[in-house]
C-alpha cells in the first residue's frame, strides 16, 4: 500500500517538478520579454523576475542532475535502453544546443550594437548648445533682472519701517515681481512683499556668499513643473536711514517668475538633455542588464531543453525498454510477462504483437505441458500394466540398449532387469546363464532383423527347462525409412513350461488311466486261468511236461504280477487325491523316510544332513513319497555298485518373502546320461537299467502340487545330485498358475 | 566645482552619518531636529551629475520601552528628499517629496547641507506620548535605492556603490540621551 503510494508518488513526482520548472522558466521569459523593454517597469521587478528566474534554473538543474545520475548509473548497469536514452538525450541536447546559441551571440551583438547606436556625438554636442542656448536665454533675462534689482534699490535707500513696506509693495507691483524684501545687514528681513505669501522670504548662504564676495547675487532657480524663476540680490546703495544704528549695507532682494512659454522651452530643452545624460549614463548598466537577460534565457532554455531531453528519451526509450525487459523475460522462460500497451504508434503496434507473441508462446508452452503430463500418466499407466504383466516385456532402443524390461522378464530371466534400463545386451547376457541364453536366442529380433517373430525358445538353467513362449515386433522409429533399424525391437515372452508340463501330464494321466484302464482289467482273467491251468493240468501231467506247465505258469502270473505292479504305478502317477496342506516337520520326515533305507548288505550307505526344527507347509503323504521316490531313485543308480553312497540333506534357503525347504539327494552314481538330462522329468525317461521310469515324474508332479522346484544336475567327480525346493509357506497353484497363501493347520499323521 | 567634488570625495569616507540629533516639545508636538552628513562616493555623483536624482529617505521611528516585552512601535514617519542636479539652472535641487518644498542650490555642498539639516520635523503629539513611558526614537538616513533607475538598481543589487545608508541613531524622546 505504502509502497504502491511511494511509487505513484515517484511516478508523478518527477514530471510535476520537471513542469513546474518549465512552467517557471517561461514565466520567467515572458516576465523578462514584457519589462526587459522598458527600464522603469524591468528595474521595478528585476528581483522579482530574478528570483523566478533562479528559482526556475535550480529547479531544472536539479531536475536534469537528478536524470544525468540516473542515466550515468542506468548506463553503468547497462541497464536495458540506458545506451538508447543516453543517445537520444546527447542528440536533443545537441540540436537544441547549437541554434541556443547561435542566436544568442547575435542577440548579443545586435543589442549592444543597438544600445550604442543610440548614441551620437553631434547629438550630445548639438543638445549641449541647445541647452546653453537655453540658459543663455535664460541669463540675459536675469541679468537684466538683476539691473532691474539695482535700480529698484537705489529707489529704496533712505527708505525705512512702514515707509519701506509700502514702497516695496508699489515697486514689486510695478516691476512685476513676485516678490521684493529688504533684508537688514544682520540678514534679518526689514521688509517684505510678495504675491503670495508662502515661505518666510530668507538670503540663501549662497546668496550670502555672493554678495559678499561680488556684491551681487543672481541666480536662476527651477520651480519644478517647467516654472522657473530668477532671483537677484544687491545691497542696499547710500546711506542708512538716520539712528538705524547698524553697520553695513542692508540688501535688497528680487524673486521675477519666467514667462511660462520660454519657461517650459527651457524645460523641454533641459529634460531632453537630462534623459540623454542619463541613457549615456546608464549604457554599460543596461547593456550588462540585457547581456544578463539574454543569458538568463539562453540559460533557462538550454535547462528546459535539457529537462525535456531526458523526459523525451525517457519516453521514447519507455517502450523499447519494457520489450527489452519482456524480452530477456521470455528469453528466461517467464511466459506471464505482458507489456504495458504503448501509444497507437509502430512502437505501440511493436509491443501488442510481442504481448500476442507471449500468449500465443504460454498457450503453447501450457498444451505442451499438459500434453507431456498425459504422456506421463500414459506412461505411468504403461508401466503398471506392465509391472503386473505375468508376461516378459523387453524392449530396446536402436543403439540395441534395453530401453523398457518389466518385472515379469526379470522373474522369468532370473535377473533384475527392470533397474537396468539403458544396459547393453551383452552386459544382460553377462549377467547370467539363462539372459545368457535368451539374448543369445532372441539377439537377431532385437537387433530387428525381422519386422515380425513368434516362436519358443529353450532355456536351461540348474538341470531345469525352461520353454519360453516368444514374440517380437520392430518398433516403428522417429522417421526415415529404415524404421525397424531406426526404432529398436520389442519381444514379448512367456515363461509356458509349467503349462507345457502340465499338458504333458494331463496327456500322461490319460494315458496311464487308460493303459491301467485297458490292461488292468484283462490281468486278473489272465491270471487266473494260469492259476487255474496249473491247478488242474499240473498234478495230471507228467514230470516232464508238469515242470514245463510249472514254470510257463509261475512265468504268467510273475509277469502278470509285474504288469499290474506297473499299471498301479501308472494309476498313481495319473491319480491325484486332494493336496492335504499342514505343517510338517520336514527334518523329521525326512530321517524316518532315511531310516527305512538304512544301509544293508550290498546296499547303498545313506548319510543324513538335516537342519534342525526345519517346517515347510505341505502335503506330509506327499512329501514321503516323494522322498521315497527320489532316495529310490538313488537306489536305482547304484546299483550293483560296491561302494555306492547317498547323502541326504535338507536346509533351508531363506529367500526373502518366499523362502524354500531345499532336500538334495546326491548319490556317487554313474550320473545322468547328457540326453536324457533335460527330459530327466518326463514319464519313461531313464537312463537306469531299473525302474519304471515314472519315479521321477512323479516327483516333479509332487513338487509342482507344492508349488515348488524340482532339478537335477551331475556332480564334478561323479554321480548326480537331485534337487527339490518346498515353499516353507504353502501356495496353491489355481487356475492362472498364481500362487496364493492357503490356510494352514497342523498336520496329523494318518494312522 | 571639479575641486569641490573631489573635496567632497576624499575628505572622508562616502556615506551618510547621522552627528545629531534631537527632539523637543513645543505647543504641545514633539519636533525632530537632526544633522546629518551626506558624503556621496564617485558612482553617486557621477550619477547625480548625469541627471539621474537621487532620492534620501528619512527614516524615524518611536517606539515604546517595555520591560520585559518586546518595545511597542507607537510611530513611524518616513521623509524622502530628492536631490537632482539641473543642467540649465547649474544648480542642485533639494526637493521634500512629502511635502513638496524645494530649494535650489548652485553647489553640492550647499545642497547636501541644505539636505542633512533638519530643523523642525513634526514627530508626534504629545497627546500620545504617556508621561509614565519611557520611549526611544530612532533615526535612520539612506538612499532609496527602489528610486533609482532600472539599470542601476540592478548594479546596486550586486555591488554595494549605491548603497549610501547610516546606522540607526536611538535616544531616548524626552531626556535627549542617546542610547
Amino acid at each position: 500500500m505504502r509502497t504502491a503510494r511511494r511509487n505513484r508518488l515517484r511516478r508523478y513526482a518527477t514530471p510535476a517538478i520537471a513542469a513546474g520548472g518549465v512552467i517557471m522558466g517561461i514565466g520567467a521569459l515572458i516576465l523578462l520579454g514584457r519589462y526587459a523593454p522598458s527600464l522603469a517597469d524591468f528595474g521595478r521587478r528585476h528581483v522579482l523576475i530574478l528570483a523566478v528566474n533562479a528559482v526556475a534554473a535550480v529547479v531544472l538543474l536539479g531536475l536534469i542532475l537528478v536524470n544525468l545520475f540516473r542515466l550515468v548509473r542506468d548506463y553503468r548497469r547497462r541497464a536495458p535502453g540506458a545506451r538508447l536514452r543516453a543517445r537520444l538525450v546527447g542528440m536533443f541536447v545537441g540540436l537544441t544546443l547549437a541554434p541556443l546559441l547561435i542566436v544568442y551571440f547575435f542577440a548579443l551583438q545586435f543589442v549592444n550594437g543597438g544600445i550604442d547606436s543610440w548614441f551620437d556625438s553631434d547629438l550630445e554636442q548639438e543638445l549641449s548648445s541647445a541647452l546653453r542656448l537655453s540658459r543663455e536665454s535664460l541669463e540675459v533675462q536675469a541679468t537684466s533682472r538683476l539691473s532691474q534689482t539695482s535700480s529698484l534699490a537705489t529707489v529704496l535707500g533712505s527708505l525705512d519701517g512702514e515707509a519701506l513696506a509700502r514702497a516695496l509693495s508699489v515697486l514689486r507691483a510695478d516691476a512685476g515681481a513676485d516678490e521684493l524684501t529688504v533684508f537688514t545687514p544682520e540678514l534679518r528681513v526689514a521688509a517684505s512683499s510678495a504675491r503670495n505669501d508662502a515661505l518666510p522670504p530668507s538670503l540663501s548662504e549662497d546668496a550670502q556668499d555672493e554678495l559678499a564676495r561680488t556684491q551681487r547675487f543672481v541666480a536662476l532657480e527651477p520651480q519644478g513643473g517647467a516654472r522657473y524663476q530668477v532671483r537677484a540680490a544687491v545691497p542696499i546703495p547710500g546711506d542708512l536711514p538716520a539712528g538705524a544704528g547698524e553697520q553695513g549695507s542692508r540688501y535688497l532682494q528680487a524673486v521675477f517668475p519666467i514667462g511660462y512659454r520660454q519657461g517650459r522651452l527651457a524645460d523641454a530643452v533641459q529634460d531632453t538633455y537630462t534623459r540623454y545624460s542619463e541613457l549615456r549614463f546608464l549604457r554599460e548598466p543596461l547593456k550588462d542588464n540585457l547581456t544578463l537577460t539574454l543569458s538568463l534565457v539562453l540559460l533557462l532554455s538550454l535547462l528546459s531543453a535539457a529537462a525535456g531531453a531526458f523526459y523525451l528519451a525517457r519516453r521514447l526509450a519507455a517502450p523499447i525498454e519494457s520489450l527489452a525487459v519482456g524480452t530477456e523475460a521470455v528469453a528466461k522462460g517467464d511466459f506471464d510477462t505482458r507489456l504495458p500497451p504503448g501509444a497507437a504508434d509502430e512502437v505501440g503496434f511493436l509491443i501488442q504483437s510481442f504481448n500476442g507473441m507471449i500468449e500465443r508462446l504460454a498457450r503453447a508452452r501450457e498444451e505442451s505441458r499438459i500434453s507431456q503430463q498425459q504422456l506421463e500418466r500414459e506412461r505411468a499407466n504403461l508401466a503398471t500394466i506392465l509391472g503386473r504383466l505375468s508376461t516378459g516385456v523387453i524392449a530396446t532402443g536402436a543403439d540395441g540398449r534395453i530401453r523398457i524390461a518389466n518385472d515379469a522378464a526379470g522373474e522369468i530371466l532370473g535377473v533384475d532387469l527392470a533397474s537396468r534400463a539403458g544396459a547393453s545386451l551383452d552386459e544382460i547376457a553377462a549377467s547370467g546363464p539363462l539372459p545368457a541364453q535368451f539374448i543369445e536366442a532372441s539377439r537377431p529380433h532385437l537387433a530387428g532383423e525381422h519386422p515380425e517373430w513368434r516362436g519358443q525358445i529353450a532355456l536351461r538353467a540348474d538341470g531345469a527347462r525352461r520353454i519360453l513362449n516368444c514374440a517380437s515386433s520392430a518398433l516403428p522409429g522417429d522417421g526415415g525409412d529404415d524404421v525397424a533399424r531406426a526404432g529398436g525391437a520389442i519381444i514379448v515372452f512367456d515363461d509356458v513350461t509349467e503349462l507345457l508340463d502340465a499338458q504333458r501330464e494331463a496327456a500322461w494321466g490319460e494315458v496311464a488311466r487308460r493303459l491301467a484302464h485297458e490292461i488292468k482289467n484283462p490281468l486278473t482273467p489272465i491270471r487266473l486261468a494260469a492259476e487255474r491251468i496249473r491247478r488242474r493240468y499240473l498234478p495230471s501231467m507228467a514230470q516232464e511236461d508238469g515242470q514245463v506247465l510249472d514254470r510257463s505258469t509261475h512265468t504268467i502270473v510273475q509277469q502278470v504280477e509285474a504288469m499290474r505292479d506297473m499299471v498301479n504305478a501308472f494309476s498313481e502317477y495319473a491319480r491325484a487325491p486332494a493336496v492335504n496342506i499342514a505343517r510338517v516337520d520336514l527334518g523329521q520326515l525326512v530321517r524316518e523316510v532315511a531310516w527305512l533305507y538304512r544301509a544293508a548288505e550290498g546296499q547303498p550307505v545313506v548319510t543324513l544332513s538335516v537342519e534342525e526344527g526345519l517346517e515347510v507347509e505341505a502335503d506330509a503323504v506327499r512329501v514321503r513319497q516323494l522322498l521315497h521316490n527320489l532316495i529310490r531313485n538313488a537306489q536305482e543308480a547304484l546299483e550293483g555298485q560296491a561302494d555306492g553312497r547317498i547323502e541326504i540333506a535338507a536346509r533351508s534357503v531363506p529367500g526373502g518373502e518366499r523362502p524354500v525347504a531345499e532336500i538334495t539327494v546326491a548319490d556317487n552314481g554313474p550320473g545322468i546320461g547328457e540326453d536324457v538330462l533335460t527330459q530327466l522329468f518326463e514319464p519313461y525317461v531313464t537312463s537306469k537299467k531299473k525302474g519304471t521310469g515314472l519315479g521321477l515324474a512323479i516327483v516333479k508332479k509332487l513338487v509342482e502340487e507344492h508349488g515348488g522346484t524340482v532339478g537335477a544336475e551331475n556332480l564334478a567327480e561323479r554321480g548326480a545330485r537331485l534337487t527339490v525346493r518346498l515353499p516353507v509357506r504353502a501356495t496353491v497353484r489355481d487356475a492362472l498358475g498364481e500362487a496364493r497363501p492357503v490356510r494352514v493347520e497342523p498336520w496329523r499323521e494318518r494312522a | 566645482m571639479g575641486l569641490l567634488c573631489s573635496a567632497v570625495l576624499h575628505a572622508q569616507e562616502a556615506g551618510v552619518e547621522i552627528r545629531s540629533a534631537s527632539t523637543r516639545l513645543d505647543d504641545g508636538v514633539w519636533y525632530l531636529a537632526a544633522r546629518i552628513d551626506y558624503r556621496l562616493n564617485r558612482e553617486t555623483l557621477e550619477a547625480l551629475q548625469n541627471g539621474i536624482p537621487l532620492t534620501f529617505e528619512l527614516r524615524v521611528e518611536l517606539t515604546r520601552q517595555r520591560s520585559w516585552l518586546p518595545d511597542e512601535d507607537v510611530a513611524s514617519l518616513r521623509q524622502d528628499f530628492e536631490l537632482s542636479w539641473q543642467p540649465l539652472a547649474r544648480s542642485y535641487l533639494v526637493r521634500n517629496k512629502n511635502s513638496g518644498d524645494q530649494r535650489a542650490h548652485t553647489t553640492l555642498f550647499a545642497a547636501l547641507n541644505d539636505l542633512g539639516r533638519i530643523t523642525a520635523l513634526p514627530l508626534i503629539d504629545a497627546a500620545l506620548v504617556d508621561d509614565a513611558e519611557n520611549y526611544e526614537v530612532s533615526l535612520r538616513a539612506a538612499l532609496d535605492q527602489q528610486q533609482l533607475p532600472g539599470p542601476l538598481r540592478m548594479l546596486a543589487f550586486w555591488d554595494d556603490d549605491f548603497t549610501l545608508e547610516s546606522e540607526w541613531y536611538r535616544w531616548d524622546l524626552r531626556s535627549g540621551k542617546r542610547l
